[in-house]
Order: structure tokens, then C-alpha cells, then sequence
């Protein structure tokens, strides 16, 4: 096992296959507050990688290899026992609660107020003030996005996976988005691995980018 | 769209009014027709003065505060029940294979109509039965049938039995198929693995964020079982007591009853079972609201985990229990259609033979032929009717109101036995004699709406494009529609076909009122036998309701396919 001092998220001999051809190999350490970029066409394993990051790989994939959170092994731990975030390119807020509750849902138990109140807080910084008791789908795509970021990094994770998530917002608001999610991501030291697409998002991680190949 | 007009736009321009005048005038006519008479109106009685006297005999018959208790208490529990355990399985098989093996299971009780899955169960759980006989005497001791009630006990416990479980599969489907959606679906899918990348282990994830926007969509469906089954008849026909039963078998009772000043008490009782029927869609809508007000605060408080796995466990001997419970009850049946001498405990038989089989076909071609006649008569009028108002849709660019959408599944909505009688009434005044076409017509008001339920998706989703390329070829409407469309939608309307026949067959107090106890069909037949003399034979109907539509789906299923292969 590698050491670790930092917050860091280790891919250490992942070998990925399906129907016994290898889909991709990785050996990666991702320290916290860096963005491990993967690129490549569709069918190379990207959205793959994810779903083995996240402890959700198809029944049809075989995987080896090990993932280290933080020093710890995390490969056979459930999903939702993982601590690892995810962002979508769409935002899936839920719609049955509010711009708040859907924050709130993400928090880890604590006194109501103090929920409360950091919340408030955490949409002030994004620009959403005053929005708490709005429903999701009355809100813009930028907006809503700002608020998928808030969900995930309220409830406080040790790495964060983004798959594609600026692909469906315009140029203006996706730079923007962007900036805020990779500050976000260094402020809390969050080690990251981001899917795209698009190479002007892999270029605004200033970190390591990885392509695929589409598997023959 | 300019449209030319032909006999063909024209006889698709009309059709939604001759639809909506189908379903209008039958409908709210018998309404009409129980409600005069429930305020003392029936002249063939000499009763031309309006009062509250069918209401006062009513509820002075022994025993009514309890009839009107089971029809509350069977139907709410009944559903709640199949709610419940629905949500269950989903929850604890949400994206686990499981869910489409238990789907596979399950689906083919739909096709199953009440009658026959009452008989089943009746056979499972009396003293005699499979459940019984499978314990004895190795756990109960039991060298005889034991002495309990089941089936008819007086709690109508046999009756929830009964409808949980003929209503369980329809609420499941309901939810696979909108999950089956991919707007839909994959979303949820998707939100699901948010709440468990959040922390949330997965059962907890499916009750906060899956099973409050997949309830929006199953709501309707619940209403409508939660109607149906409230002034349902054949179930607590045969599964329920008599000593009283519930209110929708008694209004029955009365209608059908020698002396006909029992029907302004009947009259009365309907009105009281819309009321029934209402009260408990209240009663639902309370809850909900109950629920989802106690839940605002558990939804967001954070917690994560709610004993996941023990439900998980629960809910893996529930589906085991339940389905076990299907499976006994479809082998008792088949065991008793067989059976010779058969001693009580003996799992199996003493002797197999064929003879229930040989006399009771020999006896049931009448019965046979009826079914057939009449489920074909309603169903080819339903599809025809239903594919003129799809296609008057896309004709006129718009689809039908929500008030014309409502009106066609009113026959759903309101308790039959509220209307039926009232029809009955109507057809005695426009003195139609044609027992034969009365009680396709009464079959028409419950086939259409699950026809029009059937094929207005597929019709709605086809792509518009194909009619604006074969137009710009020169093809006038009526060549697109026999052409172009129906050969496209080949599959759906053999499928629609299927369950329009499905529900023709399964229809019980339709057949009996409209064709005035005159025509037989195996379902009255098999309602009859349930709690007659034999068993055995009671059993060979049952089993011959359920080989029916099962056939007709294979068909519908398997037509499509030989005639796509033949053309490669």
C-alpha cells in the first residue's frame, strides 16, 4: 500500500474487463485538491471507472485491483458506506423537496438550527440567497447546478466524482460553474476525478489528464 | 392540417362524440336509473312519490353497520396491504435482478380474473385445503379437516386475503412499468445511486427520494384499486360471509331477489356504496396527507440508515410467503380438477382421472361459446372505436380533453354496481329484448377504457412523420391509416385485443344483470359452481377462466413475431 499523509484517493492495479477483454488499466494517486481528468470516446470504460469508484459496477464488469480512501481500503465497502460524492451532468435534484431540503437531505444528523443555518451560509457564498424554500425545478440550470455542488460537498465526502458536469450548460454559465466547483474542490482538499468530453474542462483542472481508448 | 373530407375523416371526426355517447348515456342514465328509485320513485311498484323511505329500510336490516364495516375494512386493508408490500419488493429489490424475475412471476396473475383467483385461494386456505393439508398431521396433528371459518369467516380476512393478492401483482407492474420509462425511469435510477453516493444505504435511499415521485405516478392506479375493490362482488361472492356479507353482495342479493320491493332498498344501498366508495378515497387522501406531513422532517433529517437489512429479510419472506401462497393455490386447483378420492391429510390425490374434465367440457360449450361470442363482439367494437378516436387525434392535432379522457374511464370509476342496475332499468324502457347484444353492450363500458388505456400510447407515440411522408406520396388519410399505421401498431392493438378479451371474460355481474340470469358464461358459471356441490368441477372452470385470456396473450404475444419471421 502506498503511503499517504493527505487527503488522497489511490487506484492502485485496477484492471477493468469486460466479457474477459480489458477495458482499461489505471494506476493512479490522486492527491486531495487535484483533479484527475479521464477523457475519451464513447465505450471506453469512463463512465466504467465511475461506477467502480463508486462502488456500483454492472453485474456484466469484472474488476481487480484496490481503492485506497485516504490510507483505508475501500474496494469492497458498499457504496453508500464510501464517502465518495458524486456529480452528475444533470443535476437530479430531488423534486419532492426543496432547494433546502435537498441540502439538508445530504448533511450528516445534527441539531436542526445549525443545519439550518449552514445552509443558509452555503447559499449565500454560491450567490443563491434567500432561495432555501424554492422548488428545484423552478430554478435555472446554473442554479440548480450550484446547488447539486452545495448537496455533495455538504455532505461532507473524502473524494468527489464528476461525470461530465458542466456538458449541459452554456459556454458563459459553464465557465463559471466551472471555476466554482474546482475552487470548491481545493478549498476542501477533496481529492477528484472528473469525466469529459470536452478538453477546455480538462484543461481548466490544471491537472493530470488521462485519454482512452475505445476498446476494439 | 387540411384534411379532405371523406366518408372516412368523417366517420373519424365523429367517433370520440360516439364514444364519449357509449360511455355518457349508459353511465349517468343508470345512475339515473338507482337513484329514482332510491328516493322512491318506481312506478312499476306504484311508488311515485319521492321520500327516504329505501333508505330507512336500509339501514334497518339486520346487520347493515356490519356490511358496511367489511366493505370498508376489506377494501382498505386490502389495498394498504398490497401497497405496502409493492413498495417492499421494490425497495428491497430496486435495481437488483430480482425485480424482473419477480415481474416474470408475477405478470401472469393479471391475466387471472377475479373469479378464478378467488376460487383458488378458497381452495388453499379451507379446512380441506392445500395450506391445511400440507401441516397435517406432521405439525397439527390434525387427522381431520380442523373446524375454522376460513374462507367466509366473519372478519373478512379471506376476502383481504383475497383481493391483496389478485391486486398485489397489478400495483407491482403498475410501478415497473413507469420505471420502465426511460424519462422517468432512469432518472430515479439515477437519483437513487445520488442518495447512496450521499451515504444512504439503499433502502433508505429508495423510501426518501425514489418512492415519493414514483407515488405520483402509481396514485390514480391505487384510487382505482382501492374503488374497484370497495364494491367488488365476486371476491366477497365467494370468499366472504353471509351472515351478513358485504354491502356490494347484498345490494346484489336484493336486486336479484323474487320480490321486487327489495329494490328500492337495493336503489338506497347503491347510493350508499358510491358513498362507501368515496368515503374511503377520503380515507386515502387523509393519509396521505397524514404521512406526508409526519414525513417533511424524517425526509431531510439526515439519518441514514433505517434497519435496512432486517427489512430487507422481512420483505424476503414476505415475496416468498406470497408467492408460495400463488403457486399452492394454482396447484391445489389443478390437483382438484384431477382429483378422484382424495383423503384429508393427503398432499396429493388418492386417484388422478379425467372424468371432471371430460363432463364438465361436455357441459360448458354453451357457457364456451358465449364467452367467445360476446368477448369478441365487445372487443372488436372497442378496438375499432378506440383506433377511429386515436386517429381523430392526430387528425385534428389535439388530443382529447381532460374532461373527454375522464368520461372514458368513468365505467372504472364509479362502482358498477351503482350503474349496472340503472342500465338494466334503461334497457327494460327502451324495451330491448336482445339479451345477446345488451351484455356485449354492458362488456363494452369495461372493455373500452382498458382498450383506449392500451393503445392510446402506442398510437400517441407513433412517429407523425411516417403519415407526412406516405401524404406527400399521394396517399389519402384512410390508405395511411389501413396501410401504414395499423400495420405498425400491429403488436399493440393484438395486445389491446388480448386484454379487452381478457376483460370481457372475466366479467361477472354484467353478464348476470344485462342478460337478465338468461346468458351463461364460464365466469358465471365458475361464480356459481364456487359455492355449490363440486369442487372438482368448480375447479375445471376456474382453471378454464384462466387458460382463456393466458391463450389469447400467447397469441397476441407470439402472432406478431411468426409473421415477421415468415417475411425475411
Amino acid at each position: 500500500m502506498k503511503s499517504i499523509t493527505i487527503p488522497s484517493l489511490v487506484i492502485e492495479n485496477l484492471q477493468l474487463k469486460q466479457q474477459q477483454k480489458t477495458l482499461l488499466s489505471l494506476d493512479e494517486e490522486i492527491i486531495g485538491g487535484q483533479v484527475l481528468t479521464i477523457m475519451g470516446p464513447s465505450g471506453s470504460g469512463k463512465s466504467t471507472l465511475l461506477n467502480w469508484l463508486v462502488g456500483m459496477l454492472p453485474s456484466d464488469f469484472d474488476a481487480t485491483g484496490k481503492l485506497y480512501l485516504n490510507g483505508a481500503d475501500v474496494s469492497n465497502i458498499a457504496s453508500h458506506q464510501r464517502h465518495i460524492g458524486l456529480l452528475y451532468q444533470d443535476p437530479l435534484l430531488f423534486p419532492h423537496l426543496t432547494v433546502e431540503g435537498n441540502i439538508a437531505f445530504a448533511m450528516p444528523k445534527g441539531n436542526k438550527q445549525d443545519r439550518l443555518d449552514e445552509i443558509s451560509d452555503a447559499l449565500k457564498q454560491v450567490g443563491l440567497s434567500g432561495m432555501e424554500k424554492r422548488c428545484p425545478q423552478h430554478l435555472s440550470g446554473g442554479q440548480q447546478a450550484r446547488v447539486a455542488l452545495l448537496r455533495v460537498l455538504l455532505s461532507k465526502p473524502k473524494a468527489i466524482l464528476l461525470d461530465e458536469p458542466f456538458s449541459k450548460l452554456d459556454s458563459q454559465l459553464r465557465q463559471e460553474t466551472r471555476e466554482l466547483v474546482f475552487d470548491e474542490i481545493r478549498r476542501h482538499s477533496l481529492p477528484a476525478v472528473m469525466v469529459t468530453h470536452d478538453e477546455s474542462d480538462a484543461l481548466a483542472t490544471q491537472g493530470k489528464v488521462i485519454t482512452l481508448d475505445k476498446l476494439i | 392540417m387540411i384534411i379532405a373530407n371523406t366518408f372516412f375523416t368523417r366517420t373519424v371526426r365523429t367517433s370520440p362524440a360516439i364514444i364519449i355517447a357509449l360511455l355518457v348515456v349508459p353511465v349517468l342514465g343508470g345512475l339515473l336509473g338507482v337513484v329514482l328509485p332510491a328516493f322512491g320513485w318506481f312506478p312499476a311498484l306504484g311508488a311515485t312519490e319521492f321520500g327516504l323511505f329505501g333508505f330507512e329500510a336500509l339501514f334497518a336490516t339486520p346487520g347493515i353497520e356490519r356490511m358496511l364495516l367489511l366493505s370498508y375494512s376489506t377494501s382498505l386493508i386490502s389495498t394498504l396491504l398490497a401497497f405496502l408490500i409493492t413498495t417492499l419488493i421494490l425497495a428491497s429489490y430496486f435495481n437488483s435482478p430480482w425485480l424482473k424475475r419477480i415481474q416474470r412471476l408475477l405478470g401472469p396473475i393479471l391475466v387471472i380474473p377475479h373469479a378464478a383467483a378467488a376460487i383458488a385461494i378458497g381452495f388453499l386456505i379451507a379446512p380441506s385445503g392445500f395450506i391445511s393439508r400440507l401441516f397435517s398431521p406432521w405439525l397439527t396433528g390434525w387427522d381431520t379437516p380442523p373446524d375454522w371459518l376460513f374462507p367466509h369467516d366473519p372478519f373478512g380476512l379471506s376476502i383481504i386475503l383475497g383481493l391483496a393478492l389478485k391486486e398485489l401483482p397489478f400495483l407491482l407492474l403498475i410501478a415497473l412499468g413507469v420505471l420502465a420509462q426511460p424519462e422517468i425511469g432512469s432518472v430515479l435510477k439515477q437519483q437513487h445511486k445520488v442518495a447512496s453516493s450521499l451515504g444512504y444505504c439503499p433502502m433508505t435511499g429508495f423510501f426518501k427520494v425514489i418512492l415519493p415521485s414514483l407515488y405520483g405516478y402509481m396514485r390514480l392506479p391505487i384510487l382505482a384499486v382501492l374503488a374497484y375493490s370497495s364494491a367488488s362482488v365476486e371476491i366477497p361472492l365467494i370468499l366472504g360471509p353471509n351472515t351478513p356479507p358485504t354491502l356490494a353482495v347484498a345490494i346484489m342479493q336484493w336486486f336479484s331477489d323474487v320480490d321486487l320491493s327489495l329494490r328500492i332498498k337495493a336503489s338506497s344501498g347503491a347510493i350508499v356504496q358510491i358513498l362507501v366508495t368515496l368515503s374511503l378515497l377520503l380515507t386515502w387522501w387523509g393519509i396521505e396527507l397524514l404521512i406526508k406531513k409526519c414525513s417533511a422532517a424524517w425526509l431531510t433529517n439526515g439519518e441514514r440508515e433505517h434497519g435496512g437489512m432486517l427489512i430487507k429479510r422481512f420483505t424476503n419472506v414476505v415475496t416468498f410467503i406470497m408467492i408460495s401462497t400463488i403457486f399452492l393455490a394454482l396447484l391445489g386447483m389443478v390437483f382438484w380438477s384431477f382429483a378422484g378420492f382424495w383423503s384429508y391429510p393427503n398432499i396429493l390425490p388418492d386417484q388422478f382421472m379425467t372424468m371432471h374434465w371430460q363432463s364438465a367440457l361436455t357441459q360448458m360449450q354453451t357457457p364456451l361459446f358465449n364467452t367467445l361470442v360476446i368477448a369478441f363482439s365487445s372487443t372488436v367494437l372497442a378496438i375499432i372505436l378506440t383506433l377511429l378516436a386515436l386517429e381523430s387525434e392526430q387528425q385534428s392535432n389535439k388530443t382529447i380533453s381532460a374532461v373527454s379522457g375522464l368520461i372514458i374511464y368513468l365505467p372504472l370509476l364509479i362502482p358498477s354496481i351503482a350503474f349496472l342496475f340503472g342500465l338494466v332499468w334503461m334497457f327494460e324502457q327502451v324495451n330491448s329484448q336482445h339479451t345477446y347484444l345488451n351484455v356485449v353492450f354492458a362488456h363494452l363500458l369495461f372493455v373500452l377504457p382498458y382498450v383506449f388505456l392500451s393503445l392510446a400510447n402506442s398510437y400517441r407515440r407513433l412517429d407523425p412523420r411516417f403519415s407526412s411522408v406516405a401524404a406527400s406520396l399521394g396517399a389519402p388519410p384512410s390508405k395511411i391509416f389501413w396501410k401504414l399505421k395499423l400495420p405498425l401498431l400491429i403488436s399493440p392493438i393484438l395486445i389491446a385485443s388480448a386484454l379487452g378479451l381478457a376483460i370481457s371474460f372475466s366479467q361477472y355481474l354484467p353478464t348476470l344483470l344485462a342478460g337478465a340470469g338468461r346468458i351463461n358464461t364460464i365466469t358465471t358459471e365458475a361464480v356459481t359452481l364456487a359455492n355449490g356441490a363440486s369442487r372438482r368441477t368448480s375447479a375445471v372452470y376456474a382453471l378454464m377462466q384462466m387458460l382463456l385470456p393466458a391463450l389469447f396473450f400467447i397469441l397476441a404475444w407470439l402472432t406478431p413475431k411468426i409473421f415477421s419471421r415468415a417475411r425475411v
